[in-house]
């Protein structure tokens, strides 16, 4: 009763410290759940966390001032970008394949970077554009997938985790996130994939590619997309369209990281080497480049057979 | 984005004893896109001058083709082989002729210059795209990946290096810079040049 | 010019951000970690301070170092530094790393649309005992990696860490691997050449360097004792324990 009291009182310590901080307008305000461990994302159970927003008219354009690199190379703050992610639905589940640079500028930040984000067992998000929108928001995402199951008793749909997730991004449309994202997992309704991005966009769809090099992976993705593809062969056309991104962009490479989603929840299936893939392939034998696979015979350098033929 | 890194690609040389290297990366990009893993920057001038252009590929071309007519018109006049620093000047004059529209190449040039005694002296040249030379006694860089190189370089470089180690030395810190760099990389070439000798080898780097 | 009359068009702009220049840099080893930065805050081509320190101690088994806009990183680290109390008030204990890093997440994060201008490395040892090294950019995305450069030298240092730590273009000898960790003395002397040849070609970075090294408890001091100019922060003898080296750069 006292606390109570204290709380709503114009006189004593706390109607003090409660007129301070209205005068010097303290940004995150000090709550007794700082106190434990519940800082972080543990306060996130009392609704969508507060954001510090610059005290000027047009705080959106501030912020694009000073991070985005398109509209002025000489910003301050780099948002790392370039990417290739993909995913597409077949008979055996779903395939998740991305590459794993991040660029800053033609600096290449990380070859190391986790494009795909396990939000739980079931659920799969891919990262492309900010990655610190994704990697947050799709944290986030997992902890709201987790407290439907707690109140619901059975596990979210992919459909309803993916809507979360754009009707999150769509209240801050405007500000700045920047995200292209694919939602992936199996439900009560099969393997499922969901578009997502910070346009608000959200789309069901069997096969998607996003990025820089997202132009690349579809060209071989489109040639050798069937429904009734084998896992191998669908696991195999994942790897070789990332490759092909990953080889011809410039902001995309390093490595893949590929994932298969079934029944039973996703399963990640290996982390390759783009370069090791040019030259020896994942068997170690056929590479996947165009010179090793063609190994010097070219139009300026025919096989003896065909030189012979010509003659 | 600067037309600079249009095409993209990079150029390192560095001394030796009694050797210079100079190695290039192979790339031919058009912005994000790969075009080519086979786009030469390295020339030969002379059986001991090397020229390097990275930079503006088309521009790339037309300096090569400047270059040597300007080179056989000075051989036949003068009936004799150019001379690294020679040739270091006629590239300045040649870049700053253009100094109010200029081509957007930074060349490195790297040679054995003869003596007074009749043995050959390493030496290596860089200049910016209007022709200012910077004499090194260590190492020159330029291309997208220059500020990676420079670091690479200083780390890994020491005095009198023989010719296998000088050729290691230059390969690991071309390979490792451009692997940093967006605009360059797709495999390598390395020339290093001896008295007696030139010796090339394609390396092959991360084709991402 | 604005001069306080209604007669023209006036803009004004509100830029809170500077680049105080400087390096860090940080690698993991298997029961130890190395973090390090160099001392000199600038500010254009001017210096304002030789000595300005960018590596944190943060408890017995963490240390950040901050780089970018110095009174956004002075400010972070403050705002770590009392986070990391009210914890250890809360559950008298240390925080873990992995959620000493969370926790910077969270915190950069809530700046998104006005974010610090900070880079941040976090080193230390992980519950495990192992060495970890975390990276953030400046609005919170991280990763753990073995090593990181970060900073106005960043495009400098890292290449050479790739060589020279991950063994980068450099083939094994035949029936041999590369390490997977590099032994105390090895990473140090990688330090120091990374520094002085970012002092070499950078105009931002000199002046002096910091190399904090947290030991994971129950590992020797070994390699360290004899150091020059090395002084033990630990606070207890038989837990983890932090030590920082202090070297000159060049001050030209």
């Amino acid at each position: 009763m006292h606390a109570f009291a204290e709380r709503f009182s114009t006189n004593g310590a706390a109607a003090e410290l409660r007129r301070a901080k209205e005068i010097l307008g303290e940004d995150d305000d000090v709550s007794d759940v700082m106190w434990g461990s519940s800082g972080g994302f543990g306060s996130l159970v009392n609704g969508v966390p507060k954001f510090a927003v610059p005290s000027v008219p047009d705080p959106t354009s501030f912020l694009r001032m000073h991070t985005d690199d398109h509209a002025d190379p000489s910003c301050r703050i780099k948002i790392k970008h370039g990417t290739t992610t993909l995913a597409f639905r077949f008979k055996g589940g779903v395939i998740v394949a991305v590459d794993s640079r991040a660029t800053a500028g033609s600096y290449v930040a990380s070859g190391t970077v986790k494009k795909v984000i396990e939000i739980n067992p079931y659920l799969l998000g891919t990262m492309a554009g900010g990655a610190a929108d994704c990697q947050y928001w799709e944290t986030y995402l997992g902890i709201q997938c987790r407290l439907h199951e707690l109140r619901n008793r059975e596990r979210i749909s992919v459909a309803a985790a993916s809507k979360y997730l754009s009707n999150l991004v769509y209240s801050y449309k405007g500000m700045g996130l920047s995200m292209g994202t694919m939602i992936c997992g199996w439900d009560k309704t099969g393997p499922a994939i969901f578009y997502v991005d910070s346009d608000g966009t959200r789309l069901k769809g069997d096969l998607f590619s996003v990025g820089s090099g997202s132009t690349f992976a579809y060209g071989v993705l489109d040639q050798g997309y069937r429904w009734d593809l084998t896992d191998e062969e669908a696991q195999e056309l994942g790897r070789r369209s990332i490759y092909a991104a990953g080889h011809r962009d410039a902001f995309s490479g390093n490595t893949i990281n590929l994932y298969h989603v079934k029944e039973d929840g996703w399963k990640f299936i290996g982390n390759y080497d783009i370069s090791e893939m040019h030259y020896n392939g994942p068997g170690g034998a056929d590479g996947y480049g165009y010179d090793v696979r063609v190994q010097g015979r070219t139009s300026a350098n025919p096989p003896p057979e065909a030189a012979a033929a010509q003659a | 984005m600067s037309i600079m890194q249009y095409n993209g690609g990079s150029v390192i040389a560095m001394v030796g004893k009694d050797c210079v290297a100079i190695a290039s990366d192979l790339r031919l990009g058009s912005q994000a896109m790969g075009i080519s893993s086979h786009f030469e920057k390295i020339f030969p001038m002379t059986d001991r001058v090397y020229v390097g252009l990275p930079g503006l590929a088309t521009d790339v071309t037309t300096l090569h083709h400047q270059f040597r007519y300007r080179l056989n018109m000075y051989t036949i006049k003068e009936e004799r082989e150019i001379e690294p620093e020679t040739f270091a000047h006629l590239v300045s004059s040649t870049l700053y002729e253009k100094r109010f529209g200029p081509y957007f190449i930074e060349p490195v040039i790297a040679g054995l210059q003869k003596t007074a005694s009749g043995d050959f002296k390493p030496y290596i040249a860089a200049t910016d795209l209007i022709g200012c030379l910077n004499f090194a006694k260590d190492f020159v860089v330029a291309g997208t990946a220059s500020d990676k190189l420079f670091g690479v370089a200083e780390g890994l470089w020491e005095p009198d290096l023989e010719p296998e180690d000088l050729f290691e030395t230059i390969a690991q810190t071309l390979l490792n810079a451009v692997d940093r760099d967006a605009y360059s990389g797709w495999g390598a070439v390395v020339y290093v040049l001896t008295k007696d000798k030139v010796i090339k080898r394609e390396l092959k780097g991360r084709m991402d | 010019m604005p001069d306080g009359s209604f007669s023209h068009p006036q803009q004004r702009q509100f830029n809170p951000y500077s680049d105080n220049g400087g390096t860090i840099l940080a690698i993991a080893g298997a029961d130890f970690t190395v973090i390090a930065g160099d001392t000199r805050q600038s500010e254009g081509y001017s210096i304002q301070t030789r000595y300005a320190p960018k590596v944190f101690r943060l408890t017995d088994r963490a240390v950040l170092a901050v780089n970018g806009f110095a009174a956004d990183g002075n400010m972070f680290v403050k705002k770590v530094k009392q986070r990391l109390e009210w914890y250890r008030h809360a559950h008298a204990k240390d925080m873990p790393l992995r959620a000493i890093a969370r926790l910077i997440q969270t915190m950069l994060y809530a700046q998104r649309f006005f974010p610090y201008y900070v880079y941040n490395i976090l080193g230390g040892i992980e519950e495990d005992g192992s060495g970890a090294v975390y990276s953030f950019d400046p609005v919170g995305s991280y990763e753990r990696e073995a090593c990181r450069a970060a900073g106005a030298a960043q495009s400098l240092v890292q290449p050479f860490l790739d060589n020279q730590i991950y063994f980068k273009n450099q083939a094994a000898a035949p029936n041999q691997s590369h390490p997977a960790h590099l032994p105390l003395p090895d990473v140090l002397s990688i330090v120091i050449d990374s520094f002085t040849s970012a002092t070499e070609r950078h105009i931002e970075v000199g002046d002096g360097l910091e190399i904090y090294v947290v030991l994971a408890k129950g590992r020797s001091a070994q390699g360290l004792e004899g150091a020059r100019g090395i002084q033990e922060l630990s606070t207890k003898s038989d837990g983890d324990r932090v030590f920082v080296i202090r070297r000159e750069l060049k001050k030209d």
